[in-house]
């Protein structure tokens, strides 16, 4: 572990936004799961890709929210002036950005663990409550875990880079959700061809969302993995050569 | 120590700082002065690395601040009085920047006690006063016990009793063999302090050299400053 990533994960467990943006996510997820679970007509409800619906809200927020962990880990610092201090107690900027992807990219694991664990147990337990049997076979069960931890430890280093290269808390956060809730939406509804390849997409693809619509789970994780890395490559780049605000 | 040499630094069509050259000798205590806008910020802004120089370079130690091996304990530097994070408390601020530096806890123990701000380290800095969060900024100065210390308007903003403790402060750096640079526009809290003075305005020097040379005939700082930088208007 770096010096730079002990510290990066002290700047996550010291301040108060971590734990809101955890409160805010499952207030959210479980919203929406219940929303869908509990009121849907069971016919809507049968089949395993029905139950994936109602799962899905787990991963997708909690890439979302990773996204945001990151993007505030580096637009935070920006706005209250401590990447003064930071830049000046480690002058080679690429060593505390590696720190803040690293660490952020742990800080949106956590989150995505938290979110699909969440999801799919209340989920279940609503099914189980109106008397609907689950028909998600083991493997489903075990890809949606394992692709929200995935799709949210890669949004976190999506959001560093994007919020290393706009730098605007505001812009950045703004950009993540307009990007994720309504481009996207409109890529998959009017050229899915394309929109099947954004990197929201993949995300969900990786957990076995909707294999019809979108891609295989491995191509989606690999996908998500080169925008993740051509994402903050571009923040490394960008806070390296540009002057400090 | 510090050295600029035709420091130039551009913003499109502005120039904050021309063809600056200095030089401070290890042991002094400078104060860099100039009205406000003169470029004194974004010099300091060039000697840490935070800016790039459109021409000219400045070295702290001979080398480009991001080059040194070990900047943390070489130099300290406060450029801005609130660059915290306002639900952070004071200790975790300085554990963040000594786990960087691969700095002891104990050390953040230290310097806390040494700008006397024990009692209030487990507090939010978003509680602090603008003195607080001064005194918490020279922590972090401190903190890798460098031997150059570089502060820009540490006294902005604050009261009499804050000025007289921040004054006490510099001359104890001094007298521990610090070399410190410290901006200001207010000349009152300088001319006590300093052995040295960097005089700037519109990004040009206007004179260096050490206090007792320029007030000599019975001249006050006052007057040197205001006719220099009369002279530069005009």
């Amino acid at each position: 572990m770096t010096p730079q990533l002990r510290s990066e994960l002290l700047k996550h467990r010291s301040t108060f936004p971590n734990l809101g943006l955890l409160l805010a996510m499952l207030a959210l997820i479980l919203m929406a799961v219940l929303l869908h679970g509990l009121t849907l007509p069971a016919d809507r409800l049968e089949s395993a890709s029905n139950q994936v619906e109602v799962f899905r809200f787990g991963p997708l927020l909690g890439a979302l929210f990773a996204g945001l962990v990151g993007a505030l880990s580096i637009t935070g610092e920006i706005r209250h002036g401590t990447i003064r201090p930071t830049f000046l107690i480690t002058p080679r900027r690429g060593r505390v950005l590696a720190g803040k992807i690293v660490a952020s990219g742990l800080v949106g694991i956590v989150f995505g663990l938290v979110a699909v664990c969440v999801a799919v147990g209340v989920g279940s337990a609503a099914l189980a409550a109106r008397g609907i049997p689950i028909t998600l076979d083991g493997p489903d069960y075990a890809l949606m875990p394992a692709g929200g931890i995935a799709a949210a430890g890669l949004w976190a280093p999506i959001g560093v880079g994007l919020g290393a290269l706009l730098r605007n808390q505001v812009a950045t956060l703004v950009a993540l959700f307009v990007w994720l809730f309504f481009v996207e939406n409109l890529l998959l509804d009017f050229v899915p061809g394309a929109g099947r390849f954004a990197p929201g997409a993949a995300a969900a693809a990786i957990t076995g969302l909707d294999r019809d619509a979108l891609l295989a789970p491995a191509v989606g994780a690999l996908l998500l993995a080169l925008y993740a890395a051509a994402i903050a490559a571009a923040g490394w780049i960008a806070t390296v050569r540009r002057d400090v605000p | 120590m510090v050295s600029a040499s035709s420091l130039t630094k551009r913003y499109g069509e502005l120039v904050a700082v021309e063809e600056l050259t200095f030089s401070l000798r290890a042991g002094t205590v400078t104060g860099f002065l100039g009205p406000n806008g003169a470029g004194k910020t974004t010099t300091l802004r060039l000697l840490l690395g935070l800016a790039e120089p459109t021409a000219g370079e400045a070295l702290v130690f001979g080398r480009r601040y991001r080059d040194l091996d070990d900047p943390a304990r070489r130099v300290g530097a406060v450029l801005e009085s609130n660059d915290f994070h306002p639900g952070r408390s004071g200790r975790d601020h300085l554990r963040a920047l000594a786990l960087a530096a691969e700095i002891s806890r104990g050390r953040v123990e230290e310097v806390l006690e040494l700008v006397e701000l024990e009692p209030v380290a487990a507090r939010r800095v978003k509680t602090y006063s603008l003195g607080m969060r001064q005194r918490l900024g020279l922590a972090g100065a401190l903190l890798g016990n460098p031997e150059l210390l570089i502060l820009d308007e540490p006294a902005n903003g604050l009261d009499p009793a804050g000025v007289h403790w921040l004054r006490g402060f510099l001359r104890r750096l001094a007298e521990e063999g610090r070399t410190v640079l410290v901006s200001s526009h207010v000349l009152a809290e300088v001319a006590q302090t300093v052995d040295q003075v960097v005089i700037i305005d519109r990004g040009h020097l206007l004179t260096t050299g050490p206090l007792a040379d320029l007030t000599e005939r019975g001249r006050t700082l006052e007057d040197v400053y205001l006719e220099l930088t009369a002279r530069e208007a005009s």
